[in-house]
């Protein structure tokens, strides 16, 4: 056995992090083999991969030791982000970027960045595309193609699907399939049920980057599904294990959902932990509303198992209306809806291809483009005022990019931005915000920096400044992309427990098993139309 | 290239070595800013401004528009300068306005000069290619590889920033953020936008440089070339064009 990557004893500490991680690892893979390290976020499995193929220290310079290593004779890394891969703008340019730096005869050129396209199942085509143009699937097939051209004896993937939607995903692994088949492959992933049928070993790491498990996929599998649980992967069959789940955590230190399976229904609302000016209705629910079916009981054990019924305003009409409704980017009409409603309490997937009109959608309603046609939000009628546009009251948006909604240094100001109000003393204010930070299972450290949080914090915390602001409509533009099965179930729980007190959500998402399982309905949208609405029945 | 610069068609300027013209185009642009002589300027503002309108390979129209900003530096140039500027033999005076001869003269000299540099730049801007001036940089004057890659790196970045400054104005109004009117709201656009646009620039930056690596970028080793540009025919012709002109206009600054 030829071992083509190996370390001992490896430790490395990272500047003004506390621990050290790895703390003597000792890892070999033999020729050929196609090894899989998975593990919780923070475990250092991509640091693992930096390190294996020389770029720690090379071109990261983090302090670490080791015993000996092994490192390849060749090799190439696909890293996780589709957009700082590229250096060019073209994907000639691009892919010949690599073969400059191997001093590679101009008139060689491009035999070779064809071969690498054909390699990955591109058209040949495409040479002359910017990079901009192609799909983000595309973008990491050509991150592969690129990476093929330096002829690699092993190659290093690290979560190249992480960032990419199912149709992505699915590209990426056929191409990796047909590429590296002779080739030794390490990949860290944690959205491993497409490929793991193609893997020769599992290696699982822990916090510290100890190592855990090592072996063939299903043995590791048996003996440690719990641990694949705990750490948030996306094992197959990990969401028929959440919806079965008898002990899943009860949200925001609510009354906790009964751990012993299904309580009969109870007429009415168990009480809420949300602060009395964040309830969309009072606690007492009115009589005539039909029970919460969802109340105190887990999904997928709803005792009546009906989708919850559609709740309408103090005057019958539905939360939101849109009629001949239509939003434009630029001079062009991106969105065209000809007739739409949605209930108070709903929660509306919105579905489709890129380019379909998704986010459009999230825009139009929050008022940021410019609109035309009827849209009515409680009862009342937006009006369509150009260059006054103004969000609507009760409306808010949640980015993509958590980042880019923090306006404050520290994770007080920034839920008192859209807490305070005149008639608010301070101690009120304090005690909202600390209220805030434990729904959200955000640390109790109202001083930190908003950038100084994980990322799975940082979602939950541009949530929390959405019902900050009183919003009673949260609009989400995929919230649960590019995340662990962990921070997803955490962040859709919120939603969920937030739409028990009377918010609705509208979600933009590629997620389908989050749609069936979350979702009261879906919206299909395609070429900027809305092609159907699904009722989901929540069983 | 970005939609507006691309031309209508290639000419032979496009053609030209964009290291070797922009050394060209340059001397010129240094012989313009030394010089006062209304003559020498007006000159080359014809040479150059009739290189733009007939070899740069755009509409009219668009050349039209794009000079507009150079015209209003003429004006506004040329005309402070004559109505307030120094001067002996005085023509017209009425309080702080003193039109002289030679606040004219200078006026205009000042005005032709601002107009010529721009007649060049364009010539510059509308026949280059920004990935081929770079590749020429480093073929042609040794440039270091790794600042010409850095800047082409930046090159396919900027449309990503100018996305995020739109993403990030959008956030803000979702968030009720109201700046104040005048100086003081923007010290506060400074500093709610810079703080995110820059740690996702700082982020993507060092993704990049750390993958460029990865591709085994080496930037002290010699390497081949994908865009190859040559010196040829074409800019022996036009040094010879540039060297023609200075010429010309000295000769006549002179006469």
């Amino acid at each position: 056995m030829t071992v083509a990557v190996g370390v001992e004893q490896l430790r490395l500490k990272f500047p003004g992090e506390p621990d050290i991680l790895f703390q003597g690892l000792t890892l070999q893979i033999p020729k050929g083999q196609k090894a899989l390290i998975v593990g919780p976020s923070g475990s250092g499995k991509s640091t693992l991969l930096q390190v294996l193929s020389g770029l720690i220290p090379q071109a990261v310079e983090v302090p670490l030791k080791y015993g000996r290593i092994q490192r390849p004779a060749s090799w190439g890394f696909v890293f996780q982000d589709p957009d700082t891969q590229f250096c060019m703008s073209r994907v000639d340019e691009e892919l010949a970027f690599v073969l400059e730096n191997r001093q590679v005869p101009r008139r060689d050129m491009e035999p070779r960045m064809r071969e690498a396209l054909a390699l990955v199942g591109l058209s040949p085509d495409l040479l002359n595309a910017p990079i901009r143009t192609l799909s983000q699937g595309m973008k990491q097939r050509l991150a592969l193609a690129s990476v093929l051209l330096l002829e690699p004896e092993t190659v290093f993937l690290d979560e190249p699907s992480a960032l990419l939607d199912p149709e992505g995903t699915e590209q990426i692994w056929t191409s990796v399939k047909q590429a590296l088949k002779d080739r030794t492959v390490i990949l860290v992933e944690h959205k491993i049920d497409a490929i793991v049928d193609w893997i020769d070993r599992i290696i699982m790491l822990d916090e510290q980057g100890r190592l855990v498990a090592d072996g063939e996929p299903d043995a590791v599998f048996r003996q440690h599904k719990a641990s694949f649980e705990r750490y948030g992967i996306w094992y197959p069959g990990v969401w028929d294990d959440y919806a079965a789940s008898a002990r899943r955590r009860p949200v925001s230190g609510s009354p906790g959902p009964s751990r012993n399976g299904p309580e009969p229904s109870r007429a009415g609302r168990k009480p809420s932990v949300l602060p009395p000016a964040f309830l969309t209705h009072s606690p007492q629910a009115a009589p005539g509303r039909a029970p919460d079916s969802r109340d105190g009981t887990s999904l997928g054990e709803t005792a009546a198992g009906a989708a919850p019924p559609s709740r309408t305003g103090p005057d019958g009409r539905p939360l939101l209306e849109l009629e001949q409704f239509e939003a434009f980017r630029g001079n062009a009409c991106k969105l065209r809806i000809d007739r739409a409603a949605v209930a108070e309490g709903a929660w509306v997937a919105v579905t489709g291809e890129n380019g379909a009109g998704k986010s459009t959608l999230l825009l139009a309603l929050a008022q940021l483009v410019p609109t035309a046609g009827t849209y009515v939000l409680r009862g009342r009628t937006i009006p369509e005022i150009p260059n006054k546009r103004r969000v609507p009251e009760g409306i808010a948006l949640v980015f993509q990019n958590p980042e880019m909604q923090f306006v404050a240094d520290s994770l007080f100001d920034e839920l008192a931005v859209s807490l305070a109000s005149p008639d608010k003393s301070r101690e009120e204010l304090a005690d909202d915000v600390r209220r805030l930070l434990g729904m959200f299972h955000l640390p109790d450290d109202p001083g930190r920096h908003p950038y100084h949080l994980s990322w799975g914090q940082k979602r939950r915390l541009s949530v929390a400044t959405a019902l900050a602001s009183r919003a009673s409509v949260l609009l989400l533009d995929e919230p649960t992309f590019g995340q662990d099965a962990r921070n997803t179930f955490a962040i859709l729980e919120c939603l969920e427990a937030l739409r028990a007190d009377g918010k609705t959500v509208i979600m933009v998402t590629h997620d389908r098993r989050a749609v069936d399982h979350f979702a009261t309905e879906e919206w299909v949208l395609q070429q900027g139309r809305l092609k159907e609405v699904r009722q989901i029945r929540r069983t | 290239m970005p939609e507006w610069l691309t031309p209508q068609k290639n000419t032979w300027l496009h053609r030209a070595n964009p290291a070797l013209k922009a050394a060209l185009l340059f001397a010129v642009m240094a012989a313009l800013f030394v010089t006062r002589n209304l003559v020498f300027i007006s000159v080359l503002l014809c040479v150059y401004g009739g290189l733009l309108f007939l070899s740069s390979g755009h509409s009219w129209r668009k050349l039209l528009l794009l000079s507009l900003p150079f015209v209003f530096a003429f004006l506004s140039s040329s005309l402070t300068l004559a109505l307030f500027g120094r001067g002996e033999h005085v023509l017209w005076q009425w309080g702080i306005v003193k039109i002289s001869e030679e606040s004219i003269r200078s006026g205009l000299a000042i005005g032709t000069k601002s107009l010529a540099i721009g007649m060049i730049s364009l010539v510059f801007l509308l026949t280059t290619d920004p990935v081929l001036l770079f590749y020429a940089l480093m073929q042609q004057f040794r440039f270091p590889a790794k600042y010409a890659y850095g800047f082409l790196a930046a090159v396919r970045l900027v449309p990503v920033v100018i996305e995020e400054w739109q993403t990030r104005t959008h956030a803000l109004k979702v968030r009720s953020i109201a700046f104040s009117k005048g100086v003081k709201g923007a010290y506060e656009r400074l500093k709610l936008y810079s703080v995110p646009l820059f740690a996702q620039s700082i982020r993507r930056a060092q993704r990049m440089a750390v993958a460029m690596e990865a591709k085994q970028f080496r930037m002290d080793q010699p390497r081949t070339y994908y865009h190859e540009t040559p010196c040829s025919g074409i800019d022996a012709g036009f040094a010879a064009f540039v060297l023609g002109s200075l010429l010309v206009a000295l000769a006549s600054s002179y006469g």
